[in-house]
């Protein structure tokens, strides 16, 4: 040091008093930071004197480590341990310098130590007061049992595919004692047999959403319903025509029929809650909700898919033996996260984006037709290129194969299914509906 | 794992020089020790802070919360506030640092924006020129906080319309205005979506609302 070098020569006892205050000095400057640590989570740092460039070090030792689950070890030169407290913890660093005796100065640093809560511990389930507007339960389920046919003289028995739904409050709401934004609605017609399923996810940041995603889902499933018995002979000869031939002609008759079943349930959704918004005096905003429909019914060739989507979320057709994958539609993202579209935003119901909106398939068979809100869809593919991936749906149905059993007629499969909604995935935490028909 | 970028922007030049500067010290803390009982906040915070007085400098890098450790903010000696300059290298290390979704990747939620300042700008000239690209930058949320008693409101309001003031830079009316910019920040995690307008909790009493 430049200032040691014109130091004139001192007596012992004012030398040693100088370097002790350089000393101290030294060590009331230095940078000296302890990462942070987290509750329940292996800490293990090192900690010497040389990494930080301070020499001439006797002894030194830590007060305020051993109460929240942490110690120095000499040997390893290393801060170690399971933290079990969380705060900002002052720890003292007390030192000795190399020629320490008693009666001489011990330096002391204090340092802050970070320790984070787990997450985990810090949610709170707070249940929503039933007198909340539009309230609604904080979790549902519902499987629709499509019992076996039996032929003549109970021979060939014919399985019947099932619906199993289930929705689950995020934690984000859960936390505030808030409400499920997310809303469902399924049906299956015995005389016509054609399934119906909806899933709708209100948006988070509009006040009455969870209102908007239960009007479009409970009309959707209305106007199909009815739709469909007055046309469903129709509809299903041009089903029929164009299983035979898929010519461009056969596709356009099947698309306009389909659009007036699936694209007038789609419509009637969002005129509902334009009269909803008119009845209670609220801006339609407020009801902003995505949707995701789909109408199938099973032919002698193969089943026949029908869907229409907006906003986030997903809805695929999966089979795990032949490992065919099918996306009905797009999923609407904007650039930052969260941003989507909605059902309520008036160029979506202008007929042309409703028809572009609108997908059909026939495809021999499937393992499961899935329909998710962005509560599953985000954490279980991430980004909109994995929606596409085979792979990622293999995962998802691995995984749903853990905690429910998709048996013919198995009821106790909602159940299972709402208890699956609970997994756990850092920062998603939104409401969680899916409905799959297997 | 979704990230919500906050950046902080905070005036160091003369001005703040003494009570103003240790109060800021003292809220940012606060702040983050309250962010951190947050458990949406723990996994997705995301912090970055830059001072400026003559030249910007950015003291913290965007640092999630879980590993954040508020760096030392210097007592301001220098005389100039550069607060054009100042927004272009925020715009800069936005541009660099927030994440937009990609088909391959998951962006970030829209960033939100702290400005700590008295809303003089001695360089006028750029300071205008960049208001636009602060616009393009589409933060979640602006909130501007006029500190000292010669402020320019004018210059804030160019820059956002959500512009509170503090009676006082006591240490106490700053840990309640950073309480109330981490309840913000809180519900800037869950509120984006149908619009773009971030509905944020009534500012204490302590605060005041400009306009």
């Amino acid at each position: 040091m430049e200032e040691n070098s014109v130091t004139p020569p001192l007596n012992d006892i004012s030398n040693d008093k100088v370097a002790n205050d350089a000393f101290a000095l030294q060590i009331k400057n230095k940078s000296i930071s302890l990462p942070n640590g987290k509750v329940n989570q292996q800490y293990c740092i090192p900690f010497t004197f040389e990494q930080l460039g301070i020499e001439d070090i006797n002894d030194f030792w830590f007060d305020g480590l051993e109460n929240i689950g942490l110690k120095y070890n000499p040997d390893t030169s290393e801060i170690s341990g399971n933290p079990t407290v969380a705060g900002d913890h002052k720890i003292k660093l007390s030192i000795k310098r190399k020629d320490w005796t008693e009666n001489k100065p011990i330096f002391e640093r204090e340092l802050v130590l970070v320790i984070n809560h787990d997450p985990k511990s810090l949610w709170k389930e707070i249940p929503t007061p039933t007198d909340t507007e539009y309230y609604k339960p904080d979790s549902a389920k519902q499987f629709l049992k499509v019992e076996a046919s039996t032929g003549f003289l109970k021979f060939g028995k014919e399985f019947r595919k099932d619906i199993v739904v289930a929705s689950q409050r995020g934690r984000s709401h859960a936390h505030e004692g808030k409400a499920r934004d997310d809303d469902f609605g399924v049906a299956y017609d015995k005389g016509n047999q054609w399934y119906i399923m909806s899933v709708a996810d209100g948006a988070g940041s509009a006040k009455s959403s969870r209102r908007g995603s239960e009007i479009v889902c409970k009309t959707f499933v209305e106007v199909c319903q009815s739709q469909l018995s007055t046309q469903h002979e129709n509809f299903e000869h041009l089903i029929k025509e164009f299983s035979k031939e898929t010519s461009d002609a056969n596709r356009k008759k099947l698309g306009d029929t389909l659009y007036s079943i699936v694209g007038a349930g789609v419509f009637k959704a969002y005129k509902n809650i334009e009269e909803e918004a008119q009845k209670s005096g609220k801006p339609i905003k407020d009801f902003s909700t995505t949707l995701i429909v789909s109408i199938c019914k099973k032919f002698k060739f193969g089943w026949f898919v029908g869907a229409f989507w907006v906003g986030d979320g997903a809805i695929g057709i999966y089979n795990k033996e032949t490992q065919f994958l099918k996306l009905l539609g797009e999923s609407d993202s904007g650039e930052f996260a969260g941003q989507t579209r909605f059902l309520t935003m008036p160029e979506i119901t202008q007929p042309a984006e409703l028809y572009r909106r609108l997908r059909f398939d026939i495809v021999p068979d499937f393992t499961a037709l899935i329909l998710m809100t962005d509560g599953i869809s985000d954490p279980k593919f991430e980004t909109d290129a994995n929606l596409m991936k085979i792979e990622k749906w293999n995962e998802l149905w691995t995984d749903l194969l853990q905690m429910v059993t998709f048996a013919d007629d198995n009821e106790l499969a909602a159940g299972q299914l709402l208890k699956w909604l609970d997994f756990w995935s850092p920062g998603n935490h939104d409401d969680r509906t899916i409905a799959i028909l297997y | 794992m979704r990230r919500l970028p906050v950046y902080i922007l905070i005036q160091t030049s003369g001005a703040m020089r003494g009570e103003p500067i240790e109060s800021i010290k003292v809220g940012l803390e606060a702040m983050v020790a309250s962010l951190r009982q947050d458990p949406f906040a723990l996994e997705s915070v995301y912090m970055s802070l830059i001072t400026f007085n003559r030249t910007p400098e950015q003291l913290l890098p965007l640092t999630e919360l879980e590993n954040l450790q508020i760096p030392t903010i210097q007592q301001p000696t220098s005389a100039g506030t550069h607060l054009g300059e100042a927004l272009e290298f925020l715009c800069k290390k936005v541009e660099a640092e927030v994440q937009l979704s990609t088909p391959d990747r998951k962006g970030d939620w829209s960033p939100l924006l702290f400005i700590m300042c008295d809303g003089r700008a001695s360089d006028i000239q750029l300071f205008n020129q960049i208001l636009p690209e602060v616009k393009r930058r589409n933060f979640g949320s602006i909130i501007a906080c006029s500190v000292g008693s010669k402020t320019d409101v004018e210059n804030l309001k160019k820059i956002t319309d959500q512009i509170v003031s503090l009676d006082t830079t006591d240490s106490s009316t700053f840990r309640q205005f950073f309480k109330w910019v981490s309840a913000s920040v809180s519900i800037g995690n869950r509120s984006i979506g149908a619009t773009s307008d971030l509905v944020l909790p009534p500012p204490p009493p302590e605060v005041h609302t400009v306009i």
